[in-house]
C-alpha cells in the first residue's frame, strides 16, 4: 500500500502479485530466459510481472504480503530443489528462473483440479463471470478434467450471508486463499476476519463465526476487492452484471481525497473500485467512498431550477434563464436599495476548485464587495491563520504517506479511523510496525486501543483545555532540555523564539501547575512529551478538536510551536498534518473563498496583488475584506444583508446555534441555493439551482495534503448543467461576463494568478496523476514534503500563545460539557450518507455519556434525554458508554432532526470566528416527548417539503402521473 | 436597526485583545489587535466599533479600546 512506484513504469491496472520492494540495490536475474533487473527483496513472482511474465496466482495481489498457500505459483529455479512458490521467493543475483514447463503445467492442473473439485460448476450463471480470478486460472493452467467428481464431502451448500447491505457472502465459492482475511488485517487494520476451523474445515469467518453486519467489520470493502472469486461480491453487480468501462476520478466525501475507477455500464455507476494509483489511498477506501454513491441517483434529487417569492409559498419550477434571471433582477435590486455590500456568497468545500474559484470571482467581481466566505470557516479557518503565521502557508506540511517514516505520531482532536479512514489504516499500519502513538482527546477513540494497537498515552484532556495542554508540553520540552537547538538557532526566528521560551518556559505552564486545568496527570504528560520531543521522528495529526474552539487558532500555532522546537518540520516522517473534513476543504481555502483573501492567499489590501487580478477580470476590486459567515448572519438580523448565493453548504443544519442562523436566513429578501438535494438550507430559500454531484462534472479537488486530483465526468449532469456552468449563467445574468469551456481553462486563469500554482495545468495533471502545491518553476513537480530548506516567510515563527479559557464553562444550571463530532457511516450534514445504505449503521443522532453521568440522572440506555444549553434544547436517545469521561457528552450532527446544533452556542475562535463547536455546557434530563425545537421543525419541514411537492405536481399533467 | 452585529464585534474585539495581552507593552498590544481588524475585519463592522466607542465604548477592555481607536 505504501510502496513508492514511479508512476511511469506501472501500470496500475495490473497485479504484479506481491509488493514492491522499496530497497535500492538493483538484484539482475533471468525468468524464462530474459534478464530482469529488479530491487532486491521483489518476489520472482513480481520480477516476472514487471516483464510481462505472468505467472498464475491465486492467492496472491499486490496490496498484501506472499502468502504461499494456493501454490499455483510454483516455478523451477536452476540449482534448487523442488518447486517454490514464487510469490514468497525473493529474487537473488543470477537467478534463472523457469514459470513453464511439462512438470509445472502439470502440478498447476492438478492443484486447480482440487480447487474446482469443490466448487459450484455455475460460471455462466456467476456474479464473477467475466471477471473471475479462480475461472481465469482454470483457463490458463488448461484444466479439462476433474477426477474427483463432485459428489464427496464439499461445501457447495453453505449459507449465504446477505446481511452487509452493500455486498453478499457466498462461501460456496470460497477457496480460502485468506486474501479477504489478509486484506481486512494488512490493509485495512480492523482484523475482524478469520480461518476459522483447520483441514476442509477451514472457513471464512468475520468476527466469530458472525453476519457480517454483526461483526466488527467496518464495510470498507477491502476484502470484496481482495476476493478472486464471487464469495464476497457488490450486490450491485450481482444485479447488473459486470461493468464494461471505468473513469478514474476522485471520491467527494472526506479530505483524504481517495481516487477511485468508477465502474460504469452506460452511465450507471456499477461500482466504485479504489485505485491504486490513487496517491493518496493507494487502492483502498472506506465505506463511504466505496459504496456510498447511490445519492447521486436517488430520487431526492432536484433537477429544475425552482423559484418562488417567500418561503411561504409552493416552488415553482421554471427553466434555467427564467430562474437565473429571477435571482440576477433580486440580487441587484436588493444592491440597489441597500447598497453594494448588502449581498454576498458562500463557496463550497465539496465542490471543485473551479467551481469554488468561480464563485468569489463572481462575488468579488460581479456583486463588486468580498462578502464571500466557505464552510471551511466552520472547521479549518483556525489551521490556515495558525499555520500562516508560525510556518508561512496555510497548508499541511507532509503527505500522507509520510506517516510511514514516522517513529512517533501524535494525534490530537482526531478520530482518523471514523472520520479520515483510508489514513487510519495507513496510520494503523505504522503503529503495527511499532511506532509509539499519544493519543490527546477527551473520549475513547478506536485508536486508544484496537486490534494489535494501543497508545503509550491517552491524554484524556477536559474539553476547552486545549492551549493549556500544548502549552505544557512546550513546557517540559524546554524544561527537560528536548529541544533541537541546531534547527532552532538556523531554522527559526532568534528574537521571537526567545521571547517564547522565556513565555512558556514560566512555572504556570508546568504539567503539574496545569493538571487542573487539562484533568491530564501530569506523569502522562511529561512521558507523552519525552516520546514526542526524542522520537527521531514525530508527527502531529489533528483535526476539529483543534480548531473548532475559542483558541483554536493559539492551539494550532502551539502545535507548529511544538513541531519547531523539537525540530519535526521540513523532512518525511514528521510535520504538523491537519486532518480535513471535507474533500476540498483546502482548496477552497486556496481558492479564495476567504472574505480577506484572493486565491492563493493574496490579501485583498495589497494594492499590487489585487491589481493583477483587475487586470485579468477586469474590474475593481474591493480593498477592504468582506463579512464572514457568522458576520453575515449577524448582519442579516441587523437588516443590512439581504441576499446571498449559497453553493453546496447546507449553514442551517452545519452551522452552530441553529435558532440564530434559522432567525438569519428567514430575514433575507433573496437566498439563492445550490445543491442536489432540498437540503435544510434550501427550504429557506427564494431560488434553488440543481446542482452535479461529483460524478457528474469535470474539475479538481486538493485533498489534506496539498494533492490536486482530477475529477472526471461519468455522466451527464442530471439537471443538464455542471455546477461551474451555472454559476457562470448567474454571472452572466447579472452582468459580469464569463465565458470558459471548460473546467480546465479555469485552472489555466487561477495556475496565471496564483504563485503556488503556477505550474499547474490539466495536461500535467494527465501526466503526474496528481500535483502537491506549490508547484512552480521552483518545484515542478510539485512539494510533496514542505519547508524542507526554508519557510516561505523565511524563518519559522514562534508564536506566544496564552491559555484564554472559554466563557463556555459548566456551572451548576449547566454542568455537563457538550463535545461534537463524525462517525464513519455517516458525512457531515448526511444530506449524502443519509440516502444511501449507511443509515443501517447510524440511523439516528445519539447522546454519549459515562455511566456514572446517567446514573446520576436515572438515564438508562435508549431512553429520551433532553439536552439543554443556553442556546436552545434538543431531545435525543442516550448511548451510555465508557468511552467518556464523566462530565463529558457527545454526540454527531448528521440528522438535521436530532439538532446539535441548536444546542451549540455562537461562541468562536478568537481570531478566525471558527465556532467553538467542541465545547458547550449542557444538563440532560430524561424526557418524553421531543423539544419545542424539533417539533417546530417537523412542522417547517412539513411544510417545505409540501411546497416542493407542489413544484413537481405542477408540472405539465401527464397521465397516470 | 438592531445590534447584532455591535453585540458580536464587542465579544469579538475583547476576545482579540485577550488573546494578544502576553507583552507587557499595551501599546504593542493595542497595534497587534488593530493589525488582527484591520487585516480581517470587513469594512462596516470597523466603522461600527469605531462609532461604539466614539458613543460608548464602556463594554471594550482597554487594550480593545486603543486598538479600535487607533483605526
Amino acid at each position: 500500500m505504501i510502496q513508492i512506484f514511479d508512476p511511469k513504469n506501472v501500470d496500475y491496472d495490473k497485479d504484479y502479485g506481491t509488493p514492491a520492494s522499496v530497497s535500492e540495490n538493483l538484484v539482475t536475474l533471468e525468468v524464462d530466459g530474459v534478464s530482469i533487473t529488479v530491487p532486491e527483496g521483489t518476489s520472482v513472482m513480481r520480477a516476472a510481472a514487471i516483464a510481462d511474465i505472468n505467472i498464475p496466482k491465486l492467492c496472491a495481489s499486490d496490496n498484501l504480503e506472499a502468502f504461499g498457500s494456493c501454490r499455483i505459483c510454483a516455478v523451477e529455479i536452476e540449482g534448487r530443489r523442488g518447486t517454490p512458490a514464487s510469490c514468497t521467493t525473493p529474487v537473488d543475483a543470477g537467478m534463472k528462473v523457469t514459470t513453464q514447463n511439462p512438470r509445472l503445467g502439470k502440478l498447476r492442473r492438478n492443484i486447480m483440479e482440487l480447487y474446482i473439485s469443490d466448487h459450484p460448476l455455475d460460471c455462466l450463471t456467476c456474479p464473477a463471470n467475466g471477471n473471475c480470478e479462480l475461472q481465469d486460472v482454470a483457463g490458463e493452467v488448461g484444466l479439462r478434467d476433474v477426477r474427483y467428481g463432485f459428489s464427496g464431502e464439499n461445501h457447495l451448500d453453505a449459507e449465504k450471508d446477505h446481511s452487509n447491505p452493500y455486498f453478499s457472502f457466498d462461501p460456496s465459492k470460497c477457496i480460502v486463499c485468506s486474501r479477504c482475511v489478509r486484506a481486512c488485517s494488512e490493509v485495512q487494520g480492523t482484523f475482524a476476519l478469520t480461518i476459522d476451523g483447520r483441514g476442509f474445515d477451514s472457513k471464512v469467518s468475520p468476527g466469530q463465526n458472525q453476519d457480517f453486519l454483526d461483526s466488527e467489520c467496518v464495510s470498507c470493502g477491502a476484502c470484496v476487492q481482495a476476493c478472486p472469486t464471487s464469495t464476497l461480491m457488490e450486490k450491485t453487480v450481482i444485479d447488473a452484471g459486470q461493468p464494461e468501462h471505468s473513469v478514474v476520478t476522485t471520491c467527494a466525501y472526506c479530505g483524504v481525497g481517495c481516487q477511485f475507477k468508477a465502474e460504469m455500464k452506460g452511465a450507471e455507476v456499477i461500482r466504485m473500485v479504489p485505485y491504486k494509483g490513487g496517491q493518496a489511498n493507494h487502492g483502498h477506501s472506506c465505506v463511504k467512498g466505496r459504496f456510498a454513491f447511490g445519492y447521486a441517483t436517488h430520487e431526492d434529487r432536484i433537477t429544475k431550477p425552482m423559484v418562488r417569492d417567500s418561503i411561504d409559498q409552493p416552488w415553482q419550477e421554471v427553466s434555467w434563464e427564467e430562474a437565473l434571471s429571477f435571482a440576477a433582477t433580486k440580487l441587484r435590486g436588493i444592491q440597489k436599495q441597500y447598497g453594494r455590500e448588502s449581498i454576498g456568497g458562500i463557496t463550497s468545500s465539496r465542490c471543485t476548485n473551479e467551481e469554488t474559484y468561480l464563485v468569489q470571482k463572481l462575488i468579488r467581481a460581479a456583486f463588486g464587495n468580498n462578502n464571500t466566505d466557505t464552510c471551511a470557516r466552520v472547521c479549518h479557518s483556525p489551521t490556515g491563520y495558525g499555520l500562516k503565521t508560525t510556518l508561512g502557508e496555510s497548508a499541511g506540511t507532509q503527505t500522507f504517506d509520510s506517516v510511514m517514516f514516522a517513529d512517533a505520531v501524535m494525534v490530537i482532536g482526531a478520530n482518523p479511523t471514523d472520520a479520515h479512514p483510508v489514513f487510519g489504516s495507513l496510520l494503523k499500519k505504522r503503529l503495527r510496525q511499532g511506532a509509539k502513538l499519544i493519543v490527546a482527546d477527551p473520549r475513547r477513540i478506536d485508536l486508544v486501543k484496537s486490534p494489535h494497537v494501543e497508545t503509550q498515552h491517552h491524554l484524556t484532556l477536559r474539553p476547552g483545555s486545549n492551549v493549556a495542554f500544548i502549552n505544557a508540553m512546550a513546557h517540559v520540552i524546554m524544561d527537560e532540555g528536548l529541544e533541537d537547538k541546531a534547527f532552532i538557532a538556523e531554522r527559526c526566528e532568534t528574537e521571537a523564539f526567545t521571547a517564547w521560551r522565556n513565555f512558556i518556559s514560566e512555572e504556570r505552564h508546568s504539567p503539574e501547575n496545569t493538571e487542573s486545568v487539562t484533568g491530564i496527570p501530569a506523569a502522562e504528560l511529561r512521558g507523552a512529551a519525552r516520546i514526542y520531543a526524542t522520537a527521531k521522528n514525530a508527527a502531529i495529526y489533528y483535526g476539529l478538536g483543534v480548531t473548532e474552539h475559542s483558541q483554536g487558532s493559539s492551539m494550532v500555532m502551539g502545535i507548529a510551536n511544538l513541531a519547531l522546537a523539537t525540530g519535526n518540520i521540513g523532512r518525511e516522517g514528521v510535520g504538523v498534518n491537519p486532518l480535513r473534513g471535507q474533500n476540498n476543504v483546502q482548496g477552497s481555502c486556496d481558492m479564495g473563498s476567504f472574505p480577506h483573501e484572493l486565491p492563493g492567499y493574496q490579501h485583498v489590501s495589497d494594492d499590487a496583488l489585487r491589481a493583477k487580478f483587475e487586470a485579468v477580470w477586469g474590474v475593481t476590486i474591493d480593498n477592504e475584506p468582506g463579512l464572514r459567515i457568522p458576520n453575515m448572519f449577524d448582519a442579516a438580523l441587523d437588516g443590512t444583508y439581504k441576499g446571498m448565493y449559497c453553493q453546496g453548504e447546507d449553514i442551517a443544519q452545519s452551522d452552530p446555534n441553529t435558532n440564530h442562523v434559522q432567525a438569519a436566513l428567514r430575514s433575507l429578501e433573496c437566498l439563492v441555493v445550490q445543491d442536489i438535494f432540498l437540503n435544510e438550507t434550501a427550504k429557506f430559500a427564494h431560488v434553488f439551482l440543481p446542482g452535479s454531484s461529483f460524478l457528474e462534472k469535470d474539475g479538481t479537488f486538493t485533498n489534506a495534503e496539498r494533492r490536486i486530483n482530477r475529477v472526471r465526468k461519468v455522466m451527464p449532469p442530471l439537471a443538464g448543467l455542471q455546477d461551474w456552468e451555472v454559476t457562470q449563467a448567474l454571472s452572466n445574468a447579472l452582468g459580469y461576463e464569463m465565458s470558459y469551456n471548460h473546467p480546465s481553462e479555469i485552472m489555466d486563469e487561477i495556475a496565471l494568478l496564483t504563485p503556488t500554482f503556477t505550474n499547474v495545468s490539466y495536461e500535467r495533471l494527465e501526466e503526474l496523476g496528481s500535483i502537491q502545491w506549490p508547484c512552480n518553476d521552483e518545484a515542478p513537480d510539485g512539494t510533496p514534503t514542505m519547508h524542507e530548506e526554508s519557510f516561505p516567510i523565511g524563518k519559522g515563527h514562534f508564536a506566544i500563545t496564552e491559555y484564554v479559557a472559554t466563557e463556555e464553562r459548566s456551572s451548576r444550571k449547566y454542568p455537563l460539557l457538550l463535545t461534537t463530532g463524525r462517525i464513519l457511516s455517516q458525512y457531515n450534514v448526511g444530506a449524502q450518507t443519509r440516502r444511501t445504505d449507511n443509515q443501517m449503521w447510524h440511523d439516528e443522532d445519539v447522546l454519549e455519556l459515562h455511566p456514572q453521568d446517567a446514573e446520576d440522572r436515572g438515564i438508562n440506555d435508549g431512553d429520551h434525554v433532553g439536552i439543554a444549553s443556553r442556546a436552545g434544547e434538543t431531545v435525543m436517545r442516550a448511548k451510555i458508554s465508557d468511552r467518556m469521561q464523566p462530565g463529558v457528552v457527545y454526540t454527531t450532527f448528521h440528522h438535521p432532526d436530532s439538532g446539535a446544533n441548536v444546542v451549540t452556542t455562537d461562541n468562536s475562535d478568537w481570531a478566525t470566528n471558527c465556532p467553538e463547536y467542541k465545547v458547550t455546557a449542557v444538563q440532560a434530563v430524561k424526557v418524553t416527548e421531543p423539544s419545542d425545537w424539533q417539533q417546530r421543525y417537523r412542522e417547517f419541514n412539513q411544510k417545505q417539503l409540501g411546497y416542493l411537492q407542489k413544484a413537481q405536481t405542477n408540472e405539465p399533467v401527464v397521465a397516470g402521473k | 436597526m438592531g445590534n447584532h452585529q455591535l453585540t458580536s464585534l464587542i465579544k469579538m474585539a475583547n476576545q482579540i485583545a485577550a488573546n494578544n495581552t502576553h507583552i507587557g507593552d499595551e501599546t504593542a498590544e493595542a497595534e497587534m489587535v488593530a493589525n488582527h481588524l484591520t487585516k480581517f475585519w470587513a469594512r462596516s463592522m470597523k466603522a461600527q466599533i469605531k462609532e461604539y466607542l466614539e458613543s460608548d465604548g464602556s463594554e471594550l477592555l482597554p487594550i480593545a479600546k486603543k486598538a479600535v481607536a487607533s483605526l
